[in-house]
């Protein structure tokens, strides 16, 4: 649909402070009096501590506290209350504080860490989640039974399971019974990061009034608000949260990660701002990973291609605490059947601890791992089948009438995958493919993808608008700007909903949770969405009070007046108006009697019916659906291995596009780090569950010159929820890019991948055997 | 034991006194408080750390202060000239280069220099210099978008002047 503001590229608003560089991110605050932590991690990954010796750490120069978790009386969590802030007792992964120095300069509280001594009773350790669930595991967690959780997790105590969900739908593994043909694989999605070029820090401040003030890299205020009011014992007003500018996400800093530790080391120093900010290496470690995901699947279907049944077991190494990956477990379980419909599903889910660093969001909730299952199965049941896999996928798509695995209807405005998918298949499969030669293999790939947003009972955002008196509007929400460009989203929604121009918008800078409107957390690719819809809430309530105020002035009802952004004119007679301008601060009468009230609104935005699941898991997660479709044009050079990506095609229905050049940039992005876990990325635990890759020089993260040409087109089938029809897409460009990739290496080769990430390594030892073979 | 280093920094002479060891990106933020110069890595290989020192792109995180003793050095803080953005600056955040901007003043710094010194670098020769950042947010197809924008500019200029 054709509109005014959305739909068309603007500038960011904070493209200008980022290129001279005063946007201000954590570690570029500076407050009086303030100090710096330094965290002691394990030697182990799993053991009892027997002794902390702080003696000698606490002359050195400089030092002005050393802290340990003796004596912490509280866990926290949003979903399983397993976090502490500190070790106590029991370390549980190479990455958790056992101690932390508190000194004058961060070098001097570094420096004197080196000094405390900590002897440790090693425990076995777990990598895998197969490994914990056997009937032989150390509990990694003996209170497991006595932590809260949410009423609809199921914890399973005396084992190393935190959680089990289950998705049954029609005669669930029944179903099978109308099965001609089964097919079953296993997938692993390894453990990655997010890593954001900004690490992880905190500042944190407990003041003489028994105040909190807390600064963080956070996309979640008021989780974090909220978790430290609990555990401290104070009114949540009196924890005051600020969220300076964000250097990425991506999702590992959602939820609660590095504050509450923060917190508990700067509780021992009260009346002193406390900072501490993450080397990389802890970045790694410490704070959340990704993935961990692994999907043993088994597809039963018609031998004509109509796909009957779904079995799906996910094994989630959590790592050591669950609250986090919790939700990317449930997630992956009813992401697993991609696009497509199957009349009955049997999905469990397993989140499972481990001895390894504790699994967050990593763009979407288990979406991408799940999707490199059933994308690859799909490809292989086609050929099992003998037939075309664009048919096979064709024949089952989730489409208006059609029931997903949660036993929500699918409607024609939840979006068009078929079209999409077929749009790909012409950029990527329309022309011919070059021959193999001496050097190279050539391959093509594609994947369907379908992510839902994630949500939750109190997800929610809220907007507060005010109108100036020269017709300016300044906007303030409770969404973290970490990159993707919400600013301007905001901008654009607010100037098509109030019909001002976008210059004419002012979008709130840092979130403070004082003044910030509350929002649950900046997650899902549920902003543009949501909080679209927020803006467009305010702004028709703050229409509706100028058209208040100006029936009193031009002496009529409110139903017979119009706005065009710069007016309230009477509908019959436009010539009858009065200035917006004139209204903003209610309307001086001619004696100087104002009348009608300040120009402001606030206003927020739920999930329309968001239920939590029943028993079956059923339950609608009361937001919409993006679907889209990707492919890959592939080289494989015999010689190294070496896996080059020549053209990525995306194409997802996002129902409107609002702003195309920020919309290409995130999906650019997305396809890149989609790359990276197909091809390069994987945080490596060795047995003893030591990371031997912490590093940006040993975790490669894709470069420049690894970039392929990309193709990325949108469908626009308006959404009845987002603001002008806009879907979520923040998550959605990751999910194809590793099935695709290796279904295309089977196009090359024949070598079928269910494991990422295919190194040059991985591939040349696969030809060579290969060669064995032939 | 402390010494004293003196340097040109955005045009300005100053002297810190530290020791020897500490690093260049420590005094530029945490001295001289130009906090612009971000630190995303240890060792060198993220890239947002990168100044110009004596017209060169320079790593500031593996850089000691004794090697720029004498130098002049260029941060992201000396660019614009007032108001007015250096083209570098200009393009990058037009051409949709801008994402988190925690790569970006690494990026603008390293190609300020290479346009700087080298206003007619080839393509391959820009592809070299962006290759030393990482950025997790962009798939880099607005970074070199804006590269070549900021060429032209460059480029035009010097005709203009020349």
């Amino acid at each position: 649909m054709e509109y005014k503001y959305v739909g068309k590229s603007y500038i960011r608003p904070d493209a200008i402070s980022k290129v001279t560089g005063k946007a201000m991110y954590l570690d570029d605050i500076r407050l009086p009096g303030m100090l710096h932590a330094a965290i002691l991690r394990p030697t182990y990954a799993h053991a009892k501590i027997l002794s902390i010796d702080t003696s000698e750490a606490e002359k050195c120069p400089g030092v002005v506290k050393v802290v340990t978790g003796e004596g912490c009386t509280f866990h926290y969590g949003d979903n399983i209350r397993d976090l502490v802030p500190m070790a106590d007792k029991k370390v549980h992964y190479i990455g958790e504080p056992v101690a932390a120095v508190v000194a004058d300069t961060p070098k001097h509280a570094k420096e004197a860490l080196a000094k405390i001594q900590v002897t440790y009773d090693p425990l076995p350790v777990y990598i895998d989640a197969r490994q914990a669930m056997s009937e032989d595991a150390v509990i990694i967690h003996e209170d497991m039974g006595q932590y809260w959780t949410l009423p609809t997790l199921a914890v399973v105590p005396g084992t190393n399971i935190a959680n089990v969900y289950k998705v049954r739908k029609g005669r669930a593994a029944d179903g099978f019974d109308d099965a001609e043909v089964v097919l079953e694989g296993e997938f692993n999605y390894p453990f990655g990061s997010c890593a954001a070029i900004e690490p992880h820090g905190s500042i944190v401040w407990f003041k003489e009034d028994r105040t909190i003030e807390v600064w963080s890299s956070s996309i979640c205020p008021f989780i974090v608000r909220d978790d430290l009011a609990t555990s401290y014992g104070v009114p949540a007003a009196d924890v005051r949260v600020h969220i300076p500018d964000i250097g990425g996400c991506f999702g590992y800093k959602s939820d609660i990660t590095v504050e509450q530790t923060i917190a508990w080391i700067a509780s021992f120093v009260p009346g002193r701002p406390v900072k501490w900010v993450s080397s990389r290496e802890e970045d790694f470690t410490s704070t959340l990973i990704g993935h961990g995901i692994r999907t043993q699947m088994k597809i039963g279907a018609k031998k004509d291609g109509k796909l009957v049944a779904l079995q799906v077991k996910v094994l989630h190494s959590t790592g050591a605490y669950a609250d986090t990956g919790v939700n990317v477990t449930m997630a992956a379980t009813h992401n697993s059947t991609g696009p497509y419909e199957f009349e009955h599903c049997d999905l469990t889910g397993y989140t499972v601890y481990t001895n390894t660093t504790p699994v967050g969001a990593f763009r979407g909730y288990g979406h991408q791992e799940v999707h490199l299952a059933i994308e690859r199965m799909i490809d292989m049941l086609a050929r099992k089948l003998n037939m075309d896999p664009f048919a096979l996928r064709s024949k089952n798509y989730l489409r208006e009438g059609s029931v997903n695995a949660l036993g929500e209807h699918m409607w024609k405005f939840n979006g068009d995958v078929a079209t999409a998918a077929a749009k790909v298949q012409d950029l990527v499969f329309g022309h011919d493919k070059p021959k193999e030669d001496d050097t190279y293999f050539y391959g093509r790939g594609f994947a369907a993808v379908m992510k839902s947003p994630k949500g939750a009972p109190f997800s929610t955002k809220g907007c507060y608008m005010k109108m100036n008196t020269d017709g300016s509007i300044n906007i303030n929400m409770g969404g973290a700007e970490v990159g993707q460009g919400l600013r301007t989203v905001v901008r654009q929604i607010a100037a098509e909903a109030l019909k001002i121009a976008p210059e004419k918008v002012r979008v709130y800078t840092e979130l403070d949770t004082q003044f910030s409107p509350y929002e649950w957390q900046t997650i899902g690719s549920m902003f543009t969405m949501q909080g679209g819809r927020a803006i467009v809430r305010a702004a028709d309530k703050m229409i509706a009070l100028l058209k208040n105020t100006a029936a009193q002035v031009l002496k009529t009802d409110p139903d017979y007046l119009e706005y065009d952004g710069e007016f309230i004119y009477l509908t019959a007679d436009p010539f009858i108006r009065v200035p917006v301008t004139e209204l903003a601060r209610g309307y001086i009468t001619e004696n100087g009697i104002t009348i009608g009230d300040l120009a402001q609104s606030v206003s927020d935005a739920r999930l329309p019916r968001y239920a939590s699941p029943d028993k079956n898991g059923q339950g609608p997660l009361g937001v919409t659906y993006t679907f889209g479709a990707q492919g890959a044009e592939i080289r494989i050079e015999k010689k190294s291995g070496k896996i080059l990506v020549d053209h990525f095609a995306s194409v997802f229905d996002v129902g409107q596009v609002i702003n195309p050049l920020q919309i290409r940039g995130s999906v650019l992005g997305g396809v890149n780090i989609g790359i990276g876990a197909a091809l390069y990325e994987e945080v490596i635990f060795d047995e003893e569950g030591r990371i031997t890759n912490p590093q940006y020089f040993q975790y490669h993260v894709p470069t420049y010159k690894e970039m392929p040409r990309q193709t990325i087109e949108f469908l626009e089938t308006p959404d009845p929820i987002g603001a002008f029809g806009a879907r979520g897409i923040g998550e959605h460009s990751v999910l194809g890019p590793a099935p695709a990739i290796l279904n295309a290496i089977y196009d090359a080769t024949g070598i079928e991948f269910c494991e990422i990430p295919v190194t040059p390594d991985k591939m040349k030892k696969a030809l060579e055997a290969l060669k064995e073979y032939a | 034991m402390a010494e004293k280093f003196s340097f040109t920094i955005n045009g300005q002479s100053r002297s810190v006194e530290v020791e020897p060891d500490t690093l260049l990106i420590d005094v530029i933020r945490d001295v001289l408080d130009l906090t612009g110069t971000k630190r995303g890595c240890d060792n060198a290989t993220c890239g947002t750390c990168t100044v110009i020192v004596n017209g060169r792109a320079l790593k500031s995180c593996n850089t000691a202060i004794t090697k720029v003793a004498g130098a002049e050095i260029l941060t992201v803080e000396g660019l614009a000239k007032g108001m007015e953005l250096h083209p570098v600056q200009k393009a990058i955040a037009e051409s949709g280069a801008v994402q988190c901007g925690f790569c970006t003043p690494g990026i603008v710094m390293e190609l300020v220099a290479m346009l700087d010194t080298k206003p007619n670098a080839s393509e391959q020769e820009l592809s070299n210099a962006l290759n030393k950042h990482l950025c997790r947010c962009t798939g880099y197809e607005p970074i070199r978008d804006g590269a070549l924008i900021a060429q032209k500019v460059v480029q035009d200029l010097a005709a203009e002047h020349a």
